[in-house]
């Protein structure tokens, strides 16, 4: 560790042909805090994830994670690696779990590298050795904890497309943890689930980052979610960063208000779009 | 409603009656002015009314069983030998080491076939059941595997036990070699990436003269010996017979085991969501890698096992056809399961091989076959998929 903050995301710009995504952001998460990233719709939050986590590569920026043996760069790794050497894990917008597989068999999959190591590259696994059927073993007992902490446990041996949706994002969720990671980035976990699940998930959120003390990256549009338990928020609105502090101060930024509820119509276009615009204006 | 079943009927009759014309409407009649069409329009009439009759029948009788959930005889079938599944495979195999002592020479030479089917059922299996990859030109590996066994044993003098191993390393050198160009595709552009790579190995065999003899194909296969014992035909193909069902049974625990270890889950979450795999640090360019790389090691082990079985190989045995059988039997079998494609090879090889002389309806009859059990079991006769790890409890 060299004590800097978990993951430092420095000048960051994402395009895509003429939509400049992700537009020379800068911000820090720290580990054992939660950090919220909010923005209006088509903000660019998804593809910072998609950047952070290695699915896209930003052209420009640098993207650092403190890892125990030293600071990686993670705009420079392709994206099985960061979630497996970095300990970088994220869930998506849309759940992606593995449907036909059990609950318990996501959870296995999610352990695979170790699992894969363990196995001698399956020899050790195919011939039965004990060093193998130790590391099973404890695979289970991690997933078993996850379970009974999101309350899996009674379903483990069910169909993952079987389980209502709420579970399904706790199994994500899940399935995030069980790899070990030092950074957590969940993209809406709350989308879709009624006040109480919500609740829960505010709940479990917090459960995590006090006893696991690894970082959380947020993005969340459910206010009651973001406000309850980010411990710093950054707000995006056109790719840009408009404002980042603490949940009370966020509240009263009149950039904020002005991006959420907005004020006149193309004042604050960063040139590029208003150019856009104008050219497509028919007056 | 009657109206409707009448009008239906004589819909399909009309069908039926301008299919048949081409088909059966015209004789070929050889008299001394040479070869003339004689019109037969009797027996289209009579197709046609047949149709019409059996479609009115239908349709009466599925108003009479409307409403009332009548189960397909497939499904009921599958469902009872699910149930029964351990125990079955265990009386398979009973009769398969039974079936040299009861049966003649020519159904053990069947049963070997049938045997390197399943294997090739198998192997097809890793590649398109769990890791969700589809391939159209399996029947390379499968030819690469039987030429790799016969040149080695006739060039260099190996004997089966060194040959046959060698055979399934070649192939699966080749399986590489396609897995590479084919990492980045997927669904349908991989399915015709791999039907290429399938029709360019079956040309070169054809072409390369010097080396496989081109379309006259490699013959005088040195046949497997026993600790240097030859053996007369009558005992070769029993002894053939054992030294394949041996193998498969290899194959079968190897395969299984490998389902059950982390590889063979993470192939199968490959073919759920390659995102999320990536998400989760597995790396699918390995496991794309290693599906292709075993499979097709497995079927050129099967294809060492035709070239000791027929003593000659050539390209024709590789054709598109082989490829599109093997599939058809991973799929009618149910992906993911090893009983349902032993059932399938038997329905889809055995079956035919037995009935030769109806050789004129075979491709009929694999049509009509697919056809039903597609509308019945869509997913395969076989298809339930147990966890492969149960909690508080190995499985």
């Amino acid at each position: 560790m060299t004590g800097g903050p978990l993951l430092r995301v420095e000048h960051v710009s994402m395009r895509f042909g003429g939509l400049l995504a992700v537009n020379d952001l800068s911000f820090d998460a720290e580990a054992g805090r939660i950090t919220a990233v909010i923005g209006p719709n088509g903000a660019g939050k998804t593809t910072l994830f998609n950047c952070i986590t290695g699915f896209y590569k930003p052209q420009v920026g640098r993207i650092t994670l403190d890892h125990p043996k030293g600071p990686l760069l993670l705009e420079r790794m392709s994206d099985h690696r960061i979630a497996a050497e970095a300990g970088v894990a994220r869930t998506f917008q849309n759940i992606r779990l593995f449907p036909r597989m059990s609950v318990l068999e996501n959870l296995i999959v999610a352990q695979h590298t170790r699992l894969m190591r363990a196995s001698w590259f399956s020899l050790a696994g195919l011939l039965g050795l004990a060093r193998y059927r130790d590391a099973e073993a404890q695979a289970v007992a991690t997933a078993r904890r996850w379970l009974d902490r999101l309350g899996l446990t009674p379903h483990a041996d069910e169909e993952a497309a079987a389980l209502p949706y709420g579970m399904q994002r706790r199994l994500e969720i899940a399935r995030a943890l069980c790899t070990g990671p030092l950074l957590l980035c969940l993209d809406e976990p709350a989308a879709g689930l009624n006040p109480r699940e919500s609740a829960e998930l505010n709940r479990l959120l917090i459960d995590i980052r006090d006893q696991e003390g690894i970082g959380l990256l947020l993005i969340e549009h459910d206010m009651s979610v973001v406000m309850g338990i980010s411990d710093r928020i950054v707000v995006l609105d056109y790719g840009k960063k408009i404002a980042e502090g603490t949940p009370d101060h966020i509240r009263h930024d009149p950039a904020v208000i002005r991006a959420y509820l907005g004020e006149s119509e193309d004042e604050d276009l960063p040139p590029e779009v208003a150019a856009d615009v104008g050219e497509g204006d028919p007056c | 409603m009657l109206r409707d079943a009448v009008i239906d009927s004589l819909l399909a009759g009309l069908v039926a009656a301008l299919l048949a014309l081409p088909m059966i409407g015209f004789r070929l009649v050889d008299s001394a002015t040479g070869l003339s069409l004689a019109p037969r329009l009797d027996w289209v009439a009579w197709a046609a009314l047949a149709v019409a009759a059996g479609r009115f029948a239908l349709n009466l009788a599925r108003r009479a069983l409307a409403g009332r959930e009548v189960p397909a005889p497939v499904a009921l079938l599958s469902a009872r030998l699910a149930g029964a599944r351990p125990a079955f495979g265990w009386a398979m195999i009973a009769v398969a080491v039974a079936l040299p002592f009861l049966a003649n020479r020519q159904v053990v030479g069947i049963a070997t076939l049938v045997l390197i089917y399943v294997m090739l059922g198998w192997g097809l299996n890793i590649v398109v059941g769990l890791a969700g990859l589809l391939c159209l030109g399996y029947a390379a590996f499968y030819a690469v595997g039987a030429y790799a066994y016969a040149l080695l044993a006739q060039h260099w003098q190996l004997s089966f036990w060194v040959g046959m191993p060698l055979a399934g390393l070649v192939a699966a050198v080749f399986g590489l070699a396609l897995g590479f160009p084919v990492l980045r595709l997927r669904g349908d552009y991989l399915a015709i990436v791999t039907l290429g790579f399938g029709e360019t190995v079956r040309i070169v065999l054809r072409n390369w003269q010097e080396v496989t003899g081109g379309p006259r194909g490699l013959s005088d296969i040195p046949r497997p010996t026993l600790f240097g014992l030859a053996m007369p035909p009558e005992q070769r193909v029993i002894f053939i017979y054992f030294v394949v069902l041996a193998l498969v049974l290899v194959v079968n625990a190897v395969v299984l085991r490998l389902r059950r270890l982390p590889i063979g889950r993470a192939w199968e979450a490959l073919r759920e969501d390659e995102t999320a795999c990536r998400s989760l640090g597995l790396d699918p360019t390995l496991l794309k890698l290693s599906a292709f790389a075993i499979g097709a090691a497995l079927a050129g082990i099967a294809g060492s096992f035709f070239a000791i079985r027929q003593g000659f190989i050539s390209p024709e045995s590789f054709s598109f056809m082989e490829s599109a059988a093997i599939l058809a039997i991973v799929v009618l079998g149910g992906m993911g399961s090893q009983i349902g494609v032993v059932l399938a090879a038997l329905l889809l090889v055995g079956l035919p091989e037995w009935f030769r002389e109806l050789q004129q309806y075979r491709m009929l009859a694999f049509g009509g076959a697919m056809v039903l059990i597609m509308l019945w079991r869509p997913s395969g006769l076989l298809s339930g998929r147990d966890p492969t790890i149960l909690l508080g409890g190995r499985k």
